[in-house]
């Protein structure tokens, strides 16, 4: 019955608003290779220990503009590890950075099921201030859904991190996730290594903790990302 | 229509007033390689890069990363940041390519 009422309302992506935060910059000439993961234990109307895992390669396209397509795959204790859906994703810098008061810009997202008739259509707004060291960035989404499987609701979806830039290979950090049934927020430590000229992996780690009954009771996200 | 379109018309006669200071790119050297800025003050650093290979103006201290291609130049705002030394490099060519702002 939990597992048919997932299916039932779950949205695309598994239905999992915590993810990373988007910073609303494009770096030209620069490809990468991501590997994310958000591993949830318990919520009410998901499979436990839902488990997400994205696998992506992305460059940017010209100054402004980046390109970067996603297999979406998922698991959990009522289901086998299986290819959940498929994204692209375009993301538009708006603005210099330091030119104005925030730096700004755009994210376009449609991702498709691999097992249902669903798409999910996502435009997002992405803003970055800098006081010193402290970084804050804010990620504002709506989704939209099409298909036969959809819910033909519009969603709203807010993420939110307060980053301390302490050093490149390591900045604590805050986020703050509220959208469809989760509202959390957590420590999440980000960091970058240098591996040669043009070479750098960067990762994330953070714990979300659920701020409602409605919320998964802990989320862990992980991120891999060599950029070249 | 834009956020950053409508910031963009605000704030124009502040952008206008932000000081502007040259630097080239040539044979992978950064010229010059320190940069004198005024403390607690937004610069506009004009890149040149003169070199027919691209290069990237990148500075942790300053959280500042920009590609700038070959034979073409590129805008990077600074500041308002304390006084301080802030080193910046090309990523492309890191062992030539190197200097430091000096923020007085």
């Amino acid at each position: 019955m939990g597992l048919l009422l997932a299916c039932t309302t779950q949205a695309l992506a598994g239905g999992v608003v915590i993810d990373k935060i988007y910073h609303p910059y494009v770096h030209p000439l620069e490809q990468e290779v991501e590997w994310r993961a958000v591993l949830q234990d318990r919520q009410p109307g998901m499979a436990d220990n839902t488990q997400l895992y994205r696998f992506a390669y992305g460059r940017a396209i010209s100054e402004r503009w980046s390109v970067e397509a996603y297999l979406v795959t998922e698991k959990s204790n009522d289901q086998n590890f299986r290819v959940e859906g498929y994204e692209l994703e375009l993301q538009w810098q708006l603005s210099e950075q330091g030119e104005y008061w925030a730096d700004w810009g755009m994210l376009f997202e449609v991702e498709k099921s691999a097992t249902r008739d669903l798409w999910e259509f996502t435009t997002g707004i992405l803003v970055e201030k800098e006081w010193g060291k402290w970084s804050g960035t804010a990620n504002l989404y709506m989704l939209n859904e099409v298909g036969s499987g959809a819910t033909h609701e519009l969603r709203g979806q807010l993420g939110l991190q307060a980053r301390y830039r302490y050093s490149r290979a390591f900045e604590p950090a805050i986020e703050f996730y509220q959208g469809q049934d989760t509202l959390g927020a957590g420590p999440a430590i980000l960091g970058q290594i240098k591996l040669a000229n043009r070479r750098k992996l960067n990762w994330e780690a953070g714990v979300i903790l659920g701020l409602d009954s409605a919320s998964p009771n802990r989320t862990l996200r992980l991120l891999l990302d060599y950029e070249f | 229509m834009y956020p950053g379109l409508l910031l963009g018309i605000f704030s124009h006669a502040a952008i206008a007033a932000t000081p502007v200071i040259e630097v080239e790119i040539r044979d992978h050297l950064f010229y010059p390689s320190e940069v004198r800025v005024p403390a607690n003050t937004k610069v506009k650093l004009l890149i040149k890069n003169l070199d027919p290979t691209p290069e990237e103006f990148e500075s942790y201290e300053l959280n500042r990363e920009k590609v700038i291609s070959g034979n073409s130049k590129v805008v990077i705002f600074i500041g308002p940041v304390g006084p301080g030394d802030y080193p910046f490099f090309g990523e492309f060519y890191p062992n030539t390519a190197r200097g430091v702002i000096l923020v007085r």
